[in-house]
């Protein structure tokens, strides 16, 4: 299967700080990549990288084959969706009307936001304003920006973060219909082992900056058949590391 | 570009930055305005009268101006941590240059329009003679690119900082330096050093034969030296903020 994502030595230093160490990823397309770690491991600021929102200190980028440099920026992330650290969008106007700036900018054909509600279930209040929106509905349009144009490759944050049990659910099996339905590589971070657990088919763990482990995430489940997936994850990250 | 300022225009509905804007203009013809123009000496010399005390009112209020719409257009940026999505789907340097020329059209706008209140004022009042176009003119490019410099300024602070206090008290210390420093002709270096006291450093209508004894009865407005070289001086200050401005903008990390 073709590798739609590949870094070599993708490094981030922050003064004396190593927030990315040296990190080799590898995502298949059409595929979903659970990018996991606890907190502070690294997560966010490799997925920035991936989107040119933070310069690694060392290191290339190879997204659709291209290597990501300020000339081919604009070409690859034009095919990327993201939702990185959940914005609040523009409180002062409506769902739709924030999906319009993204889509006027984006370039897409109009009906495209009404199909991105649509899959995100948001079209009943996308004409009331943001700011009244709960923190679920704030996602869900987060979501539905992410897919306007209806990306190749969607980078998701966290995006459960905040949710209720109910609205995890319902995230988790949009983001797990995305690959079949419309041919989208989907990558998702989390700290939260049992989400990942339960949407991922690869997986990347990452640990102070460091991937201790990647592959399909089935391989994870058969390395050792004594212990299971928490104990595994500890094994790898460091049992000081709490989830 | 187009794109991007159609974006703007639609984000800052309802956000009240051009009636903001009229507001403050509003403040700045009705104070610049504001004369006795019973007065024999200000009907003879309305015209000069204006380009004399009007740059100091700019001095106060487009400043002002210029914080109010920057910090305004940049904050629901902040707000809604909306920077990260636009850093995505559009170049951080066509950002900066849509937010730029969008707030700078709002800017130069009420320019023009307390500078054609002036001009109004002047022959609703019947000030004698015809307005010294040629003047007045210039008066506006005077008023004009200082207003540029404060704003790219503002406005390249404002994006930088989220907390946009910063950008108010530096603002509001620069207008206060700026202002001072007009009324210190005799250190003409310090206005030089602050971009906001190029409203007065480009003043070009003094008033001569002022005394205690005679008062305005020798009293009369003159045309002084056009300051071309400050003017090319601030023209380079615009450029150089503008570039400093851009490059901190498109490498700072979101």
């Amino acid at each position: 299967m073709k590798e739609i994502v590949i870094t070599n030595g993708l490094t981030k230093r922050y003064n004396e700080n190593l927030s990315v160490n040296n990190l080799d990823m590898r995502v298949k397309e059409g595929r979903i990549y659970g990018f996991l770690g606890p907190n502070g491991a690294g997560k966010s600021t490799t997925l920035k990288m991936l989107l040119d929102l933070v310069r690694p200190t060392a290191g290339e980028i190879d997204i659709f084959g291209k290597r990501l440099t300020s000339k081919t920026r604009s070409d690859i992330l034009r095919n990327i969706g993201s939702l990185i650290e959940s914005p609040s969008y523009y409180g002062h106007l409506t769902g739709a009307e924030n999906l319009k700036i993204l889509q006027t900018l984006l370039g897409v054909p109009k009906k495209n936001i009404d199909e991105a509600l649509r899959i995100v279930r948001l079209e009943r209040q996308q004409n009331k304003k943001v700011s009244a929106y709960s923190l679920g509905m704030k996602q869900r349009l987060g979501l539905a920006g992410a897919l306007l144009s209806f990306p190749k490759l969607l980078i998701l944050d966290e995006p459960t973060n905040g949710l209720d049990p109910a609205g995890i659910q319902e995230m988790r099996s949009l983001i797990c219909s995305l690959p079949d339905q419309y041919g989208m590589t989907v990558i998702v971070s989390s700290h939260l082992l049992a989400e990942i657990d339960q949407m991922a088919e690869d997986i990347g763990i990452i640990a102070n900056g460091k991937m201790m482990y990647q592959g399909p995430l089935k391989l994870l489940h058969e390395t050792d058949k004594s212990k299971n997936l928490e104990e595994i994850f500890l094994d790898l990250t460091g049992k000081e590391v709490s989830l | 570009m187009i794109r991007l300022l159609k974006c703007e225009y639609k984000k800052t509905r309802g956000r009240w930055i051009f009636v903001m804007a009229l507001v403050i203009t509003a403040a700045q013809i009705a104070w610049g305005l504001y004369g006795d123009y019973d007065s024999e000496f200000i009907i003879k010399n309305g015209w000069m009268s204006f380009l004399y005390q009007l740059p100091l009112v700019n001095a106060i209020f487009l400043p002002l101006l210029s914080i109010i719409v920057s910090s305004r257009l940049c904050d629901i940026e902040h707000k809604g941590a909306m920077m990260k999505q636009l850093a995505v789907v559009a170049d951080r340097w066509r950002i900066y240059d849509a937010k730029l020329i969008y707030g700078l059209a709002i800017v130069l706008f009420c320019n023009i329009l307390s500078w054609s209140a002036s001009v109004i004022c002047g022959y609703a009042v019947g000030f004698e003679g015809d307005v010294p176009i040629r003047l007045y003119l210039i008066y506006l490019l005077f008023t004009a690119v200082p207003t540029i410099a404060v704003y790219i300024f503002q406005h390249t602070l404002s994006l930088l900082f989220k907390n946009q206090a910063v950008t108010f008290f530096t603002g509001i210390i620069g207008a206060f330096c700026g202002l001072f420093s007009m009324f210190l002709p005799q250190l003409p270096f310090l206005r030089r050093m602050f971009i906001w006291g190029y409203y007065g450093v480009l003043q070009f209508v003094g008033m001569f034969g002022w005394t205690k004894e005679t008062r305005y009865a020798s009293a009369y407005f003159d045309v002084m030296d056009f300051n071309w070289i400050f003017f090319g001086v601030l023209i380079l200050i615009c450029i150089m903020t503008y570039i400093i401005g851009k490059l901190l903008f498109c490498r700072k990390e979101v």
